[in-house]
């Protein structure tokens, strides 16, 4: 195929389109957001029909449609479910900013609870050092910083002591 | 179905990393021309044109309306379908829902995403909960990266199952003119890829492409008047999932997850008892290698945890007793918007025979496909030769 | 678990910033470096139905039939202005700040309008179909705002 002697330019236009928001936790999620950052604690709710805990609480059960109404505190200590060491610099959309790579995040599923959340992991990006089934406990940042938001915890830490079972 | 519903005619773009020399409208119409060719078709006939992408992929809204001249939609009823990674397949079912209904006759159907135009990254991270998830970034790639793990802890797989289904598909790729990578690569390069969020390497992970496909779906008088190869749809399926627990992740999941669902009332829909007999060749939707692995379990190919010994044995290589992905699949190509379509597409074509290089050396006779979409949901397809078998 | 009290509405605030880059592919891209480097605007005729059209495009959505840059036409560079009006709100996304003039031109030879700024005139003077012409950037991007604004002839 032979070239042609001159190439067309083509042309591009960037734009940039910046949306504000305002999000409205809504009546259970509200109370889960606002007991995190007044009293560091994690509110999971329980089905009537299946017992499933669920965390974050909302309205309806996820396996059964049925309304939520028994409220259960849970622990700060769970397993880590599943993992990653992220080694691309993924920017967090809330604050415009990338974070450092490597970082280590994971899948915990906290004690007494069914369902599972992500947040990151305090520890060195080495996958020989993290494992799934590994029992990881919350750090809170102090109540003072605290904004009613996930990032009020500020990761999960492996508790200390343990030994990978092989 | 209360009206049979045929394809009668597709076509698609030469999937590309980069596609400077046409605007989003002219490269939505090079799908439309070739369907129409296919179909032998003039865009007068259609009477009803569905358009799907992701939601301001390319920073552009309403895209029905503003794509009309390349669409063909001018003068006609037409919609817009944004279901997140699903949307190429929510199309076909609203096509066929379209002409089983019995209002329209000829659809045109088009999925597409002109991928480096848009924010993918900033636009995706508004799929996260606001409240709950957005900040704390992972995105699709840590998603199906925690899956590996999950995999790899619960089922003793190694990263060269990972590997193994990554050269399968871009190897089969490499027999699809219209993929977008086509990569000659041996287990060795998949391992030795950069690790971009472990256990998932570059190669284990699909691109971002700039293409489209479209689809024309009729009833059956035109399908048997008009197409010397009419393929059937003879059974759609979806289940949605709700938006917190993205359950893929943690295969130890004893929840009735989407994937599992939606399998399970479409065999009983079709009577089908063992879908490996059933079916002869599968279109799954694979972001990530992993996702894979975990399509053969939820579609019952094997059993729970066995979906890697199935691609250490080749069982699923294009020649293999049950070929999955003979085009290389979403691995090979994803403009996001046309991916789920283009599975439909690639069966309609092993089913045709007319899949070229790619086409499986065996009767094929009956394929089903799939779509997943973020917050993990899936929409289910099953094609046949025949409109009552 | 203690009662439940009434813990009032929570609100978070957050944005999205989203960035994107339009490709005018190869029609649009010879419209934009011929405005850009002959101040000249090119239409694109779709000789089924006679008519030239701006802004140039790959498909006449009336007929279908393809259309390439053999196609494209010398339109204007003079029009008739169609249409105005005076904009007096404010919102980022506008490249001028309120109040401007905005209307539809007819460029010379075209059968659709293009929308721009109209200036140097006052508003109670315009009138529809008055003949306008462009006034160009001294340095030009290849793109519309290559063009400041129409003015009356």
């Amino acid at each position: 195929m032979t070239r042609e002697p001159f190439e067309q330019e083509l042309v591009s236009i960037p734009m940039v389109v910046d949306v504000p928001y305002r999000f409205a936790a809504g009546k259970y999620m509200s109370r889960f957001l606002i007991e995190l950052r007044d009293n560091g604690r994690f509110l999971g709710i329980r089905c009537p029909s299946c017992n499933r805990v669920q965390m974050p609480p909302r309205i309806v059960c996820a396996a059964c449609h049925v309304k939520n109404t028994e409220w259960v505190e849970l622990g700060q200590e769970g397993t880590l479910a599943g993992f990653t060491i992220m080694y691309l610099p993924l920017t967090d959309p809330t604050t415009g900013k990338p974070h450092k790579p490597p970082f280590t995040y994971g899948s915990v599923r906290l004690d007494g609870c069914d369902s599972v959340f992500d947040h990151f992991v305090n520890i060195e990006p080495d996958i020989n050092k993290i494992w799934v089934g590994m029992r990881m406990k919350a750090v809170l940042r102090s109540k003072k910083q605290r904004t009613g938001d996930l990032s009020d915890i500020i990761y999960f830490e492996p508790i200390e002591g343990q030994d990978k079972v092989t | 179905m209360k009206r049979n519903v045929a394809i009668i005619g597709g076509g698609q773009t030469h999937h590309a990393a980069r596609r400077h020399d046409v605007n989003q409208v002219e490269m939505v119409n090079e799908a439309v021309r070739a369907a129409l060719l296919d179909a032998r078709m003039t865009i007068d006939e259609i009477d009803a044109v569905l358009l799907g992408n992701m939601e301001f992929f390319e920073g552009t809204h309403m895209t029905d309306c503003w794509l009309v001249d390349g669409t063909g939609v001018y003068g006609k009823p037409g919609l817009k379908i944004t279901t997140g990674g699903t949307v190429g397949a929510t199309i076909v079912c609203a096509g066929a829902h379209h002409v089983a209904s019995g209002l329209f006759d000829k659809v045109l159907c088009i999925g597409f995403e002109k991928q480096e135009e848009g924010d993918t990254g900033a636009i995706l991270s508004g799929v996260a909960h606001p409240l709950y998830g957005r900040s704390m970034a992972g995105a699709a790639l840590g998603y199906f990266a925690m899956m590996g793990t999950s995999y790899m802890a619960t089922w003793g797989a190694k990263e060269e199952h990972s590997a193994m289904v990554a050269v399968k598909a871009r190897q089969n790729a490499r027999k699809n003119e219209y993929a977008h990578l086509k990569l000659d690569i041996t287990i060795q390069d998949a391992l030795n890829a950069r690790m971009l969020a472990y256990p998932i390497r570059m190669l284990d992970m699909c691109p971002a492409s700039n293409g489209a496909c479209a689809m024309i779906l009729a009833d059956e008088k035109t399908a048997i008047d008009r197409c010397k190869k009419p393929v059937w749809i003879r059974a759609m399926d979806s289940a949605h999932n709700e938006q917190f627990e993205l359950d893929w992740r943690d295969v130890t999941t004893t929840r009735p997850i989407f994937s599992k669902v939606s399998a399970a009332r479409l065999y009983r829909k079709l009577g089908v008892k063992n879908p490996v007999e059933y079916f002869d060749v599968f279109e799954i939707y694979e972001p990530a290698t992993w996702a894979e692995l975990l399509w053969y379990e939820d579609l019952s190919i094997c059993g729970p945890g066995e979906g890697f010994k199935l691609i250490e044995d080749g069982m699923t290589e294009i020649d293999g007793p049950i070929p999955v992905n003979p085009s290389g699949g979403v691995l090979s190509t994803n403009c996001i918007g046309a991916s789920a379509m283009l599975r439909v597409w690639e069966a309609a074509l092993q089913i045709r025979g007319d899949a070229g290089e790619h086409q499986v050396p065996k009767e094929v006779r009956r394929a089903l496909t799939t779509a997943y979409g973020g917050t993990n949901w899936s929409v289910l397809i099953a094609l046949s030769k025949s409109s009552d078998e | 678990m203690p009662e439940e009290k009434d813990y009032g509405p929570f609100e978070v605030d957050q944005h999205i910033t989203a960035h994107s880059r339009y490709y005018a592919g190869k029609i649009g891209s010879l419209f934009y470096t011929t405005l850009r480097d002959h101040k000249k605007f090119l239409g694109i005729k779709c000789e089924t139905c006679d008519k030239i059209f701006w802004p140039p495009r790959g498909t006449c959505g009336r007929c279908f039939s393809q259309l390439s840059e053999a196609d494209m036409v010398e339109i204007g560079p003079n029009g008739i202005l169609e249409t105005f009006t005076l904009v007096t709100y404010h919102e980022p996304v506008h490249p001028r700040k309120a109040p401007f003039i905005y209307g539809i031109i007819k460029l010379d030879g075209a059968d659709t309008g293009m929308a721009h700024f109209i200036d140097e005139v006052a508003f109670e003077q315009l009138e529809t179909g008055m003949r306008v012409r462009p006034v160009f950037e001294e340095e030009r991007k290849a793109n519309i705002l290559d063009i400041k604004h129409f003015k009356p002839v």
